[in-house]
Parts: structure tokens; C-alpha cells; sequence
């Protein structure tokens, strides 16, 4: 169960000052968070991971508790385990598929992590781009590989900024597949972010419509 | 003669840029990724070399270091050694000219990396300093060899600043560029020109080599 109520004045463009004021709780499963651009969705994504701190309110995941701002409570982003999918991917430009996958592993020694990314790139189909760097991989082959990194250390959440944005419609549908069976496997609620009505539409057992940095419309299950 | 100053010459400036990759890197990291009072300030003051005549640059070591200097003082009461006219002040000499250069260059490559991958680094786990070496150090490295290569010929063409601190004497710190203006000086042509063709050869080496670097495709 993922507990969020969270408060965050920004200066935007033109000094103008934007409010986000955000509450709602959801269940292990997906959480679609839809909107016109600009009202806060990746916002709400940086809060979670510990990217930014909101000026006041709660983040709760289960019994942990990420942030509390009148217990004074700030886990640092290391400590609090989320698979974070960037809307451009982040790979690491100088590393190949496995070593990028293996950077996540909590594994001490360097073979369980060669391993655990094998077994990673297995998953998702990709072991033959395992030698390869970023920038020699296709758009889907990227984003597969972003999603083995954020799964790969074991996450108790996974948060995907728009993670297929940048792929075309024929791999698109593929993809939706891998991420629906990394949720089945990995259990963990996965919030995920898109403009794309039939994205939403397939993942969404929970929907969350955000405007103006308030929710609008949810439908959760 | 000739080769005794080159053989000082590499020495000092080896020397030298070992410290200012090491400290550079530190600075440029400092300076681009925290904020603290006193930043400008620091930036400042590392920068200042770079516009301030190397004499003036010196006459501030010889103030700081020098025998009777705000630090000397304590480190010749301590140890009866001083940094004046020695090869070690070659060597702070060349430091402190050549390591503004260092920090614009490795700056500037630390901070157009880009911030997702070391916020990505701090979701996988790994913390500052371990992000800072597999992630943005590797990323940043054309800047930081630019740096170094531009830092190692700015050393090894110093004069001002290592004549008023390490002064002139053959075979313990003269230099190149001042065993060419001794060799002017005492009407030595032959030995003049000798000096200033292999200061010059090493410094086409040095632009082509950052150009080349520059120019380098980023991966593979």
C-alpha cells in the first residue's frame, strides 16, 4: 500500500508559483497517473524516489516510511529501494546492456551480480545485446534494458516516467506485455506514467487523473 | 646544459600535473556539484592566476611561502628547508598557474553531464562518492584530459612565477623557458634555438593531441 499526501510550491516559468497538493493511496498492481503535461506527474515520481522533497506531508510504502515532514522524516533516495524508469531511459552511455543491469544487483561479489544480470537479461529477451552500449540498441531494446536495471535490486516499488514515449507503436504493444509480466513477477505496486489513453486504458487497475497538481479524477480499485 | 634543464623541465611539469589532475578534479567537483558560502569566492581566488601577471602570481608565493612568508616561516622554524629556490617551488609555481585551466576544462565536462544519470546511480543504491567514480568521472573524461593536456603546457611554459620563488640556477631550477632567456641573455644563439624548437614541438603535441581528444567520438 502506497500512501501518498504530499504538499510542493514550485516557481515556474515567469516566476509564476504552482502548487502541487496531493493525496490518494493505492494497492500493489498498477497505477496509471494521467494529465495534461506540466501538472505534476513527474513531480510526484521524484518525490516518491527522493529526488525532491515535497515542503510538507507524508509518503508512506507499507510500514516504511519515506517521508513525514512533522516526524521529520527524509530516507535518503539510496535507502529506499525503487526502480526508477526515466522518460529518456538514463543508461549509462559507457556501459553495456549487462553492465548497466548489474550496477543495480545488491550483490557484494562481482560474479553473483554477472549473474543476477544474465538472468535479468533472460527475462526480458535481450541477452543478445548484452555486449552492447546504449547507443547501439534500438529504442525497445533500450527501454528493456531500463526496465531490467530498475527491477534488477530487487525494488519495493517501481515508478515508470512515460517509459514508452520514445518507441514506436509495433514495439509499444510488446513492450506493454514485458512490463505487465515484471509486475506479475515482481509484485510490487508500479506507477506508472503516461499521456497514451490506450496505455492507460490496458494497465490501468487504478487511474489517477492529475491537473493543476490536484487530483482531478481517480478510479481506484 | 640543454638537457639538463629538460630533464628539469619534465620533472617539475610531471610533478606538477599529477597534483593539479588530482586537485583539479577535486575543485571541479566541488564547485559544480555543491553549494556553500564562499563558492565565488573560492572560484575566485583558484582563477586568479590566470589573469594575474606570473610575476605578481609569484612575488604572493614568495609572501605565502618563502622563508620569512606567512607559512614559510613555520616550515623553515620546523625544518630548516624552505621552498625558496628549490625544485619544489618549481612545482607550486607550475600548480598554481596551471590549475585554473585544469578547472574551467574539467568543470565545465562535470557539469554537462547530464544529472539523470547520477540521480539514477542514487536510485540503484550507490552514494556520492561511488556515483562520482563510475558514473560522472567516466562520462566527463574528454574534459578532464583536455584539462590535463592544456595544464601540462601551461607548466612547462611557466617563467615568471618559478624565477621570483625558485629563482634561476642551472641544474636545480632552471627550467627550459629560463635557460632559453639565460642562453638570450648571454648571447649563447645556438643553444637559444635548441631550447625553443623542443618547447615548441611540445607544444603543437599539446593542441593537436586536445583537438584530437575534443574531436573523438564519446564511446567506442
Amino acid at each position: 500500500m502506497l500512501t501518498i499526501d504530499v504538499k510542493k510550491s514550485f516557481h515556474k516559468q515567469h516566476d509564476r508559483l504552482f502548487h502541487l497538493d496531493l493525496s490518494f493511496s493505492v494497492n500493489a498492481g498498477f497505477t496509471v497517473l494521467t494529465g495534461p503535461s506540466g501538472a505534476g506527474k513527474t513531480s510526484l515520481l521524484r518525490m516518491i524516489a527522493g529526488i525532491i522533497a515535497p515542503d510538507e506531508g507524508v509518503i508512506e510504502l507499507g510500514s516504511t516510511v519515506y517521508f513525514d515532514s512533522e516526524r521529520r522524516i527524509d530516507m535518503q533516495i539510496q535507502q529506499r529501494n525503487v526502480g526508477f524508469v526515466f522518460q529518456d531511459y538514463a543508461l549509462f552511455p559507457h556501459m553495456t546492456a549487462t553492465q548497466n543491469i548489474a550496477f543495480g544487483v545488491r550483490a557484494s561479489a562481482s560474479a553473483d551480480r554477472r549473474v543476477k544480470a544474465e538472468e535479468m537479461l533472460s527475462l526480458f529477451h535481450i541477452e543478445h545485446i548484452a555486449d552492447r552500449l546504449p547507443h547501439e540498441m534500438s529504442g525497445g531494446e533500450q527501454q528493456r534494458v531500463a526496465l531490467a536495471r530498475a527491477l534488477s535490486c530487487e525494488p519495493r516499488i517501481a515508478l515508470l516516467d512515460e517509459p514508452l514515449s520514445a518507441v514506436d507503436i509495433e514495439t509499444r504493444s510488446k513492450l506493454l506485455d514485458e512490463i505487465e509480466s515484471a509486475q506479475d513477477r515482481a509484485k510490487i505496486p508500479f506507477i506508472y506514467v503516461t499521456h497514451n489513453e490506450a496505455e492507460a486504458t490496458r494497465l490501468g487497475t487504478n487511474r489517477i487523473y492529475i491537473r493543476d497538481g490536484r487530483v482531478a479524477a481517480a478510479e481506484i480499485a | 646544459m640543454i638537457f639538463d634543464a629538460l630533464k628539469l623541465s619534465l620533472f617539475v611539469v610531471c610533478c606538477s600535473t599529477a597534483i593539479v589532475g588530482i586537485a583539479g578534479v577535486a575543485f571541479s567537483y566541488l564547485l559544480a556539484k555543491s553549494s556553500f558560502r564562499g563558492k565565488d569566492l573560492l572560484d575566485a581566488f583558484l582563477t586568479m592566476p590566470l589573469v594575474l601577471p606570473p610575476t605578481v602570481t609569484g612575488y604572493y608565493l614568495i609572501v605565502l611561502l618563502g622563508r620569512r612568508g606567512i607559512l614559510g616561516s613555520y616550515i623553515y622554524e620546523l625544518t630548516g628547508w624552505s621552498f625558496a629556490f628549490t625544485w619544489e617551488g618549481a612545482v607550486v609555481a607550475a600548480v598554481v598557474v596551471s590549475l585554473p585551466l585544469m578547472i574551467k576544462a574539467s568543470r565545465a565536462s562535470i557539469e554537462s553531464v547530464n544529472t539523470d544519470y547520477e540521480t539514477a546511480s542514487y536510485t540503484l543504491g550507490k552514494g556520492k562518492l561511488e556515483t562520482f567514480l563510475r558514473i560522472t568521472l567516466p562520462l566527463a573524461r574528454r574534459g578532464i584530459f583536455a584539462g590535463l593536456v592544456l595544464a601540462f603546457a601551461r607548466a612547462l611554459g611557466e617563467f615568471g612565477a618559478t624565477l621570483m620563488i625558485a629563482g634561476n640556477i642551472p641544474g636545480k631550477t632552471q627550467t627550459m623557458p629560463l635557460a632559453i632567456y639565460e642562453a638570450v641573455a648571454s648571447g649563447d644563439d645556438h643553444r637559444a634555438q635548441v631550447l625553443a624548437v623542443v618547447l615548441t614541438a611540445v607544444s603543437i603535441a599539446a593542441i593537436y593531441l586536445t583537438n584530437k581528444i575534443s574531436r573523438t567520438a564519446f564511446y567506442g
